[in-house]
């Protein structure tokens, strides 16, 4: 108890400047074991430090009283105290220490899980997430977590408030795929299918050398948001995905590609028949949809398929009656045409007008001149931002022209071709 | 031999002579048979040095009225080395002919081309001091210097000097400025942004074209920044306010908007999102390609199963 007496009052001291704080920190690192050995009487010590003033000392507190296993009644208070904790830390000094913090964070979600209170970390994990991050561009391990808590509290405007920006850093790639996977939940939750789309799209495209699992469910998942959006779907994925994604994924997801089969016939009866065939075939062993938590994306698809057939309408008639999109379509009555063409004049999916006194509904063309000086805005606004993006990417293009990995591999496989071949190893100086 | 002239004399040159004196020196060169050598070539056929940069002559013609001279036109002559001095009956038909298209302009001096005034020089312009008593000597330098900025021209007059006791003729340098006519502004600009390396292709007439529109944009910018910044000075009372000055500025500002209709509004907006777009679609473009290159260079360096043992298939 003596040694944690000295320790505490050592923190009290060297916790002002920078220099004692870096001092604080070997020292800190040299008492961790004896920290970690003391765990459960370590608690009266917390309130002799203030969390704002000695941050670096606390953390290392915090997180030798957490490591053990927690109970219920334990959780609670150990929340009040993180929270507390974490409202009030200085980032310079949890910087300092970042495994500890990421650790702790990570505890301060289980126990809010297994107290069943999700909704009483978001904020707190955001203020988190802010304090550790070194810019809005940079993705901690705190991010995926976050995205956890806001998915389980069902509070998708804060989750897609961090998700608005872009990433630059990564510090690890499962990060980066539970981010997006996560991410991709969200929204589809909030129902922005587009950016559903491109965050799933990230993690099947993301690098990897052996398939792991959460680009499986991803994968799963983008097709039928793809399916919902633009009522098709490739199948094969882009070249810069990896080659273990590119041969293994489809084979793993066999059911849903089988889907998009019959997705494309365009007959609504044919997909319907589908989806019910396959929830009974396993329904003994909880059907493969219903398993993958995936079955309200997929009712979602089948209400899509009727949006898509509307829209093929569009390219081939100006005017058509209500009677005669119920028809096309397979809709049961005119009433529920006219509220399927209803709802998507107001999402901006179609153009068109209905005149209720005939029944007849015009397609229109798309209004948008491109005359006007918001539209100039636009444009210039995505000018500046493509601008940078494209600063950034020469940037990485240059320092991967000199990775020594790229250039063992480039400079070797040049000599197996002539001059005259195709050169699949391009190099190009940028003048 | 230069110092300044002290004859109080003002020069006003026009650039179709400067334009004229390069004209026909390139002419001359590019006509020489075997082409002029280089200097390490020299070094060989040490003899041939007079190759090298053949010099060419010429009278300048133009006005003089009271003590400003200014010189209008040129034309070129015939030098004979063996006399050393210039083909008198030659010039005598010029200048008739010129006199009958032109009456005003009498013949103001002579041109020649190389990088300083020589002693030989001073033969031929003793020469021409018959026909005008103070005749000037225009010398142009065809060496390519990037990091000049003024033009390679310097005007001399003749003064007597007393040097050694002996009175002498030397050359002494006058200062000039440049002047213009209309017509001759719109062909210098058109000689001006044709580069002579490859003027012919789009992209480089593009880049030239947007280049001056930019360097001309700027020059208006900053000079209303000094506006600015002036009529600042004197809205906080730091500098005293000058009635006639404001009264200028108002009457500048109030030339602009030139036109203001809602048929010109619309012509103008469109073309300006046309030009954005094609912009967004050039950057694309880039990016793209970029990227493309990017991804290229990541496939190779760490995918395992793909480039191994040839490649794979490309369009």
């Amino acid at each position: 108890m003596n040694s944690m007496e000295g320790l505490v009052t050592q923190i009290q001291g060297l916790s002002s400047t920078a220099s004692d704080v870096l001092m604080l920190q070997n020292l800190l690192k040299q008492a961790n074991d004896s920290l970690h050995a003391e765990s459960t009487r370590l608690l009266p010590f917390l309130d002799q430090l203030d969390p704002s003033k000695h941050s670096l000392g606390y953390l290392y507190f915090l997180e030798a009283c957490t490591a053990g296993p927690i109970t219920k009644e334990q959780a609670s208070s150990y929340v009040l105290i993180i929270a507390r904790f974490l409202s009030s830390c200085v980032s310079e000094q949890i910087r300092l220490a970042s495994h500890k913090f990421i650790s702790v964070c990570k505890r301060f979600k289980d126990q809010l899980v297994l107290l069943g209170e999700p909704l009483r970390g978001v904020a707190l994990m955001l203020t988190a997430i802010r304090k550790f991050q070194s810019s809005t561009e940079h993705l901690t391990a705190l991010h995926p977590e976050f995205l956890l808590l806001c998915l389980l509290a069902k509070s998708y405007k804060t989750g897609h408030s961090v998700l608005e920006e872009d990433i630059f850093e990564v510090d690890q790639p499962k990060d980066l795929f539970l981010y997006c996977y996560y991410g991709g939940m969200i929204c589809i939750g909030q129902k922005h299918f587009q950016k559903a789309l491109e965050l799933l799209h990230n993690v099947v495209t993301a690098p990897m050398f052996a398939v792991n699992a959460i680009a499986v469910e991803a994968y799963k998942k983008y097709i039928l948001v793809s399916l919902i959006l633009h009522g098709q779907f490739s199948t094969s994925l882009p070249k810069y995905s990896s080659s273990a994604a590119q041969r293994n994924l489809r084979s793993l997801c066999q059911l849903y590609f089988d889907m998009e089969n019959s997705y494309s016939n365009g007959k609504i009866g044919d997909l319907e028949t589908y989806v019910q065939s396959n929830k009974e075939r396993f329904e003994h062993r909880l059907c493969i949809f219903y398993q993958d938590n995936n079955l309200g994306l997929v009712k979602q698809v089948v209400s899509s398929l009727y949006k898509q057939n509307i829209q093929r309408l569009t390219q081939t008639y100006l005017t058509l009656s209500l009677q005669d999109i119920a028809n096309t379509v397979q809709l049961s009555s005119v009433r529920e045409a006219e509220m399927h063409v209803l709802q998507m004049i107001q999402d901006v999916e179609i153009y068109a007008t209905i005149n209720q006194k005939d029944g007849m509904v015009r397609f229109l063309e798309d209004p948008e001149q491109y005359k006007t000086i918001e539209m100039i805005e636009r444009i210039d606004s995505s000018i500046q931002r493509l601008m940078i993006l494209s600063k950034k990417i020469t940037l990485t293009d240059e320092l991967m022209s000199c990775d020594p990995s790229y250039l063992s591999k480039g400079c070797r496989e040049r000599q197996k071709f002539d001059f005259d071949d195709y050169d699949s190893v391009p190099q190009r100086f940028n003048v | 031999m230069a110092s300044s002239s002290s004859s109080g004399l003002t020069f006003k040159l026009h650039p179709l002579v400067i334009v004229n004196i390069s004209d026909h020196y390139t002419r001359v060169k590019s006509q020489l048979n075997p082409p002029p050598l280089t200097s390490t070539s020299a070094t060989v056929n040490g003899v041939e040095n007079q190759q090298q940069a053949p010099r060419v002559y010429g009278c300048v013609i133009g006005v003089q009225r009271g003590r400003t001279v200014e010189i209008f036109n040129s034309f070129e002559l015939l030098y004979d080395p063996s006399t050393h001095s210039l083909d008198r009956p030659f010039l005598k038909k010029k200048q008739e002919l010129y006199k009958k298209v032109f009456p005003h302009f009498y013949i103001l001096g002579w041109y020649s081309t190389g990088s300083d005034a020589q002693e030989s020089d001073m033969h031929i312009h003793r020469a021409l001091m018959d026909i005008n008593e103070s005749p000037l000597y225009v010398l142009l330098n065809p060496a390519i210097n990037p990091t000049q900025k003024d033009l390679p021209v310097t005007i001399y007059e003749s003064e007597l000097h007393v040097i050694d006791g002996i009175p002498q003729l030397i050359f002494v340098r006058s200062s000039y400025t440049i002047e213009t006519v209309e017509a001759e502004r719109i062909s210098v600009d058109h000689v001006a942004h044709l580069k002579p390396s490859d003027g012919g292709s789009a992209a480089t007439q593009l880049a030239a074209h947007l280049t001056g529109i930019h360097s001309a944009i700027k020059m208006l910018n900053s000079r209303i920044r000094v506006l600015h910044h002036y009529l600042v000075g004197m809205q906080k009372g730091d500098i005293p306010c000058e009635n006639s000055l404001l009264r200028q500025v108002s009457s500048l500002l109030r030339r602009l908007p030139a036109i203001e209709s809602e048929k010109f509004q619309d012509d103008f907006l469109m073309e300006y999102n046309d030009t954005l777009l094609i912009t967004y679609l050039a950057m694309f473009t880039n990016c793209s390609s970029t990227m493309n290159e990017l991804v290229d260079k990541f496939n190779t360096a760490y995918d395992r199963h793909s480039r191994r043992g040839g490649r794979t298939a490309f369009i």
